[in-house]
């Protein structure tokens, strides 16, 4: 078992040190383009990141920040709740505080974490049936892994 | 102000114009405001959803409304 272990180790080194071998031998260009794209990531995230803290109330993005979620109401419904996680994944709606089902929606083109959790929230309050349709819908707990894209 | 945001994988773009001004015929102004009509109908075309965030409730739009405070566009979305 730490035989097995010890030699998972080895490789994971291994491919550890052929990559930082292969980032300082690329040419500038190249590892400049890879700061650039890291660089352009954080600013969209800190952005959307922005943009949903001015959307929320500070209760709501007290939430999301504390438990990694955010609870919508259904606008519809007063005994549904639409838990929208705030790093990508299903949605998942409570009815009387049980799970009920697990929705996927994503946006066509990759957005920012923030900005998915926004696009979920201002969905389901200007229009939950369109919302609804639009979602595939799964019992819940029977997917875990995070939607493609999101 | 009223300010259009799209959202889009680089964060949000904002375009801002002033109603007032627009409405007084300041040519800037009314530029701000055709730019930020075309940019939402272009939007539009390509599928994407704009809601009107304030004032009061959120609600979704099919026209550009220059009497807004904000409005949000987010992408075409699909089921996953």
């Amino acid at each position: 078992m730490l035989e097995t272990l010890s030699l998972f180790l080895g490789i994971w080194l291994l491919f550890l040190l052929l990559a930082i071998y292969y980032l300082s031998q690329a040419p500038e260009g190249r590892v400049g383009r890879f700061r650039e794209s890291v660089s352009e990531h954080f600013s969209a995230e800190n952005r959307a990141r922005a943009l949903l803290q001015e959307m929320l109330t500070d209760e709501q993005y007290q939430q999301l920040m504390k438990y990694g979620y955010l609870e919508v109401a259904s606008p519809s419904s007063a005994d549904r709740i639409y838990r929208i996680p705030g790093s990508g994944g299903l949605v998942k709606v409570y009815e009387r505080g049980s799970a009920v089902m697990e929705l996927c929606l994503q946006p066509a083109e990759p957005l920012p974490d923030g900005d998915v959790v926004l696009m979920h929230k201002l969905m389901i309050e200007a229009n939950e049936p369109e919302y609804l349709q639009k979602a595939n819908h799964f019992a819940p707990g029977i997917i875990s892994l995070r939607c493609p894209h999101l | 102000m009223g300010m259009l945001r799209i959202m889009s994988r680089r964060g949000d773009d904002r375009i801002t114009w002033d109603p007032k001004k627009a409405d007084a015929n300041d040519p800037e102004a009314q530029a701000a405001v055709r730019e930020a009509e075309r940019i939402f109908q272009e939007a539009r075309m390509r599928g994407a959803t704009a809601f009107r965030v304030s004032p009061g409730p959120t609600e979704r739009i099919d026209k550009f409304d220059r009497t807004a405070e904000q409005i949000v566009i987010v992408p075409r979305v699909v089921g996953g």
